[in-house]
């Protein structure tokens, strides 16, 4: 949800602090802040909070909160004036309370549609929504002011709403042009006298009904629609709103009067208009969230805190939690947009968020040996067993690989794979064995010495029509190969490991190099016998940073002399080399050892 | 003499933390990988058709019988047979909280490492599957300051004695109040988020059968392969299942002694 600081402030007297403070203030007590631009920030509201906290005076409530500032009026809590005004302009007809809980409606007549004027422009594109015409941004301001999606229909040849189900293969055209077929029981909005439909409800409008420059009369939708309902149809659709975000997440259906007093204002100050009706279909009403009691001592012991009683009702009074004390017990009466608090849990994370988890201390657990009980001994008995046979491979010279458990083909399909190549789950470890085989082949000389083959084992999950099932593989038969069994006494071999060290992911050239040297007639600039690790030297000296591995291959003496060769493995980090620049190598590599032998 | 093998850093990883652990009272366990829907979300207190199913995205495995790919995460549409759960790849290790505690009761104290999987978009710092280990703490008297104790013990202890952590608000539904685990990193003078946690809501520990008013206790699920790309300064979570082995050569290896393990 993108917030606007300058936004916020109308709703303090004091001067907020900056952007980045007030981001400070929402991350240790309430929200991850995602980003922040200028003045901006894109607050990362979750679904618990989703129902109240999607608009700026939910942010501004929980801002008062935090930074102990009064709000100069909260929008909720303001008296609702009497917005039942019966008429014959509009009639407003729900076929299914269960999926529509409420439905107002108005009808202004005379409205001037136009450009915004410039605060609510600005108001908009702070939070990089595009202004559109007055109207269209009197409905999206109230929107991300107090959370209530509001919609707004061209009143002309409409006087009759009907919310009901979409019959089969149902088309409508969406304000952006895009014709949908909704599947049969989609919530649409429709027009009561012709039945077309002229919105799918809490998703998006319809074209026919646009708000335009010619258009004078309105009917103003401020509604509230089963969260379900609209999920399933935003899922279906692939068609994600901000209305439908918001509806997902229950809002309650109070915030639909809320919604209507403040849009109906806004559009009467900015684009003139007299409101004809409000039609209020509300066929059940909601309950009020029940009241919540818990005890400070159960605060404290949830959080492991010391708070106090004085501090607790703090927190509550500026969360405009109403709460009654009675001894040492809080019973807390969550005001309608606050229906996430249902659990005396609930109200311990209110005081622990807010209170600060700074001032949770770290305790260490009780010493406790359940974790040796015998009823867990025999799963701490099978990681040891696996363990074990890990390390009886890499023992024996394997090495440890980890692959993807998608495969092409196998007993188990997804529904929904992310590789189609790869719908199923892997039946066994053959596939991807023989794969990492023919890779580990490729780059042995990179990571192995010329003597040595790559061998490589994993255990891992697979997946039969039986059921899950623990496989072990290796590259090759290994006799002796123990089954995994329960160990209870094994005690995994540990490793340290240093830092990682990025490895090229460019071809490889590989060039071997033998030579003579004489091994007793000194006749060399460094003296009788010249050691290995002074030809790796010189080597290195003159192979450059390219040489990423050296490797002796072979040494034998004869008649006198020693006989040595070296293998000398060639990679670029950042681009694939060329056999003519490998080569220049190896002519001033061949030079230099020409110093103390006999390049053959 | 035989050359050496190479384990995979992930197993290394996790006889790390899993021996951190182990000192501090914690046994070992393993679950499914292939989960029923109650197990992965609706015991543990995400219902179906709620937003915060959006939080995990899921992989469904296909009804053989009916062989129709479902979309969304529709709980009545997909069902497979009357009364049967629908199949999916674990999002989250969290299943093995109910499946533990329906066999063993409280007090309790667990950690379960396993893969996960989740269907999004596979970048940098995204898989589609991973190892997660959840831990799990439950007493008549474990609480959010034995959350913050055992997590900073085990952070100092695989990080570096010089870290420290912090908590910040967050929400899990099977968790109340939820947190997440920022780690200190003084070298980098920098914070890094690490894990979610929280104290195991009360519904969690009802629909494993444990009696909350009696119980409480702490959970918490953290990225095996984050903590190793964060300590080894891997820079690509893709590297480590992708079967090569120049990722496992990467790594300058010392084998340790191992007298002080316990798990």
């Amino acid at each position: 949800m993108k917030i606007s600081r300058a936004w916020l402030q109308k709703y303090f007297d004091e001067p907020l602090p900056d952007a980045n403070a007030l981001a400070d203030a929402l991350t240790f007590h309430a929200f991850e802040i995602e980003e922040i631009a200028g003045d901006m920030m894109d607050v990362k509201v979750l679904p618990n909070r989703a129902a109240d906290c999607l608009c700026h005076r939910g942010i501004a409530k929980e801002l008062s909160a935090i930074l102990n500032l009064p709000l100069k009026s909260d929008p909720l809590r303001a008296p609702l004036p009497m917005m039942d005004i019966v008429s014959p302009y509009l009639r407003v007809e729900i076929e299914n309370p269960k999926k529509c809980l409420r439905y107002m409606g108005a009808v202004v007549k005379g409205v001037k549609v136009g450009p915004s004027p410039t605060w609510l422009k600005e108001a908009l594109e702070a939070v990089n929504q595009r202004s559109i015409n007055n109207i269209v941004d009197a409905a999206n301001y109230v929107m991300l002011d107090i959370g209530q999606p509001l919609h707004t229909f061209d009143a002309k040849n409409l006087s009759s709403i009907n919310i009901r189900d979409a019959k089969e293969g149902e088309k409508m055209m969406i304000l952006s042009g895009e014709i949908y077929t909704v599947p049969k029981g989609t919530l649409l909005i429709a027009d009561g006298n012709t039945g077309e439909a002229i919105g799918i409800a809490g998703i998006k409008g319809g074209k026919r009904v646009e708000v335009t420059g010619a258009t004078t009369d309105l009917i103003i939708e401020s509604a509230n629609f089963d969260s379900t309902a609209i999920r399933r149809t935003a899922q279906a659709l692939k068609l994600s709103t901000d209305a439908s975000q918001r509806f997902q997440n229950r809002p309650p259906p109070e915030l639909a009067a809320y919604g209507m007093r403040d849009v109906l204002a806004l559009i009467g100050q900015i684009a003139d208009g007299e409101v004809a009706c409000i039609v209020d279909e509300y066929p059940t009403r909601a309950p009020a969230p029940a009241a919540v009691s818990v005890p400070l001592a159960k605060i404290n012991s949830v959080l492991g805190a010391d708070f106090s009683k004085e501090e607790v009702a703090d927190v509550f009074q500026r969360l405009g939690l109403p709460a009654e004390v009675k001894g040492d017990t809080f019973t807390v009466t969550p005001p309608f947009e606050r229906a996430d608090l249902s659990i005396p849990e609930d109200l311990a994370e209110e005081a622990g968020r807010i209170l600060g988890y700074d001032r949770v201390s770290a305790a260490l657990l009780p010493a406790s040996d359940v974790g040796r009980s015998t009823s867990y001994m025999a799963e701490q008995a099978k990681y040891r067993g696996i363990e074990k046979v890990k390390d009886w491979l890499t023992e024996r010279g394997f090495t440890e690989i980890s692959t993807q458990s998608f495969a092409a083909t196998g007993d188990i399909i997804l529904a929904n794979p992310l590789d189609k190549a790869k719908p199923a789950l892997r039946a066994n470890l053959d596939e991807n064995m023989k794969e990492a085989m023919a890779r580990a082949t490729y780059v042995a000389p990179l990571v192995l010495a010329p003597n040595e083959k790559p061998k490589l084992f994993e255990v891992g999950i697979v997946f039969k029509k039986e059921g899950e099932a623990l496989e072990i593989k290796t590259s090759e038969p290994v006799s002796g190969l123990p089954e995994i069994q329960e160990d209870a006494e094994y005690k995994p071999m540990r490793y340290k490991l240093d830092a990682y060290r990025p490895f090229s992911i460019y071809p490889f050239i590989v060039r071997d190099i033998s030579f003579w040297v004489h091994s007793s007639d000194g006749e060399t600039p460094f003296g009788p016998d010249v050691g290995k690790e002074t030809m790796e030297g010189l080597i290195r000296e003159h192979a450059g940073p390219l040489l990423t591995r050296l490797n002796l291959l072979d040494r034998y003496e004869k008649e006198g002399r020693i006989s040595y060769a070296f293998r000398l493995v060639f990679q670029s980090m950042d681009r694939t080399l060329t056999d003519a620049e490998v080569n220049d190598t190896m002519r001033i590599v061949s030079m230099a050892l020409a110093q103390i032998g006999t390049v053959r | 003499m035989e050359q050496p093998g190479r384990l995979h850093p992930i197993t290394i990883a996790i006889r790390d933390i899993a021996a951190i652990f182990g000192r501090m009272g914690f046994g070992i366990a393993y679950g499914p990988e292939l989960e029923d829907e109650h197990h992965n979300f609706t015991a543990l207190n995400v219902p179906a058709d709620h937003p915060a199913r959006d939080m995990q995205d899921t992989f469904w495995v296909r009804d053989p019988e009916r062989g129709k790919s479902p979309s969304g995460d529709s709980g009545d549409r997909m069902k497979t047979k009357e009364g049967e759960e629908r199949k999916l790849l674990r999002t989250h290790t969290s299943p093995m909280q109910i499946r533990w505690m329906e066999k063993h009761g409280a007090p309790t104290r667990i950690i379960v490492p396993g893969k996960v999987f989740r269907n999004e978009a596979t970048d940098a710092t995204h898989e589609a599957q991973f190892y997660q280990l959840e831990g799990l703490a439950v007493d008549t008297n474990v609480t959010l300051a034995h959350l913050k104790g055992t997590l900073d013990r085990f952070c100092k202890e695989y990080f570096g004695a010089d870290t420290k952590i912090r908590l910040r608000p967050s929400y899990f539904p099977f968790t109340e109040p939820s947190v997440e685990v920022d780690v200190w990193f003084p070298a980098q003078q920098k914070w890094l988020e690490v894990m979610g946690a929280g104290m195991v809501h009360p519904k969690v520990l009802q629909n494993a059968g444990v009696d909350a008013a009696k119980y409480q206790g702490f959970a918490f699920g953290l990225g095996v392969e984050r903590f190793a790309m964060i300590k080894y300064g891997v820079p690509d979570i893709r590297l480590f299942h992708s079967g090569d082995i120049r990722f496992n050569y990467a790594f300058q290896e010392q084998p340790t002694a191992n007298s002080q393990q316990t798990t």
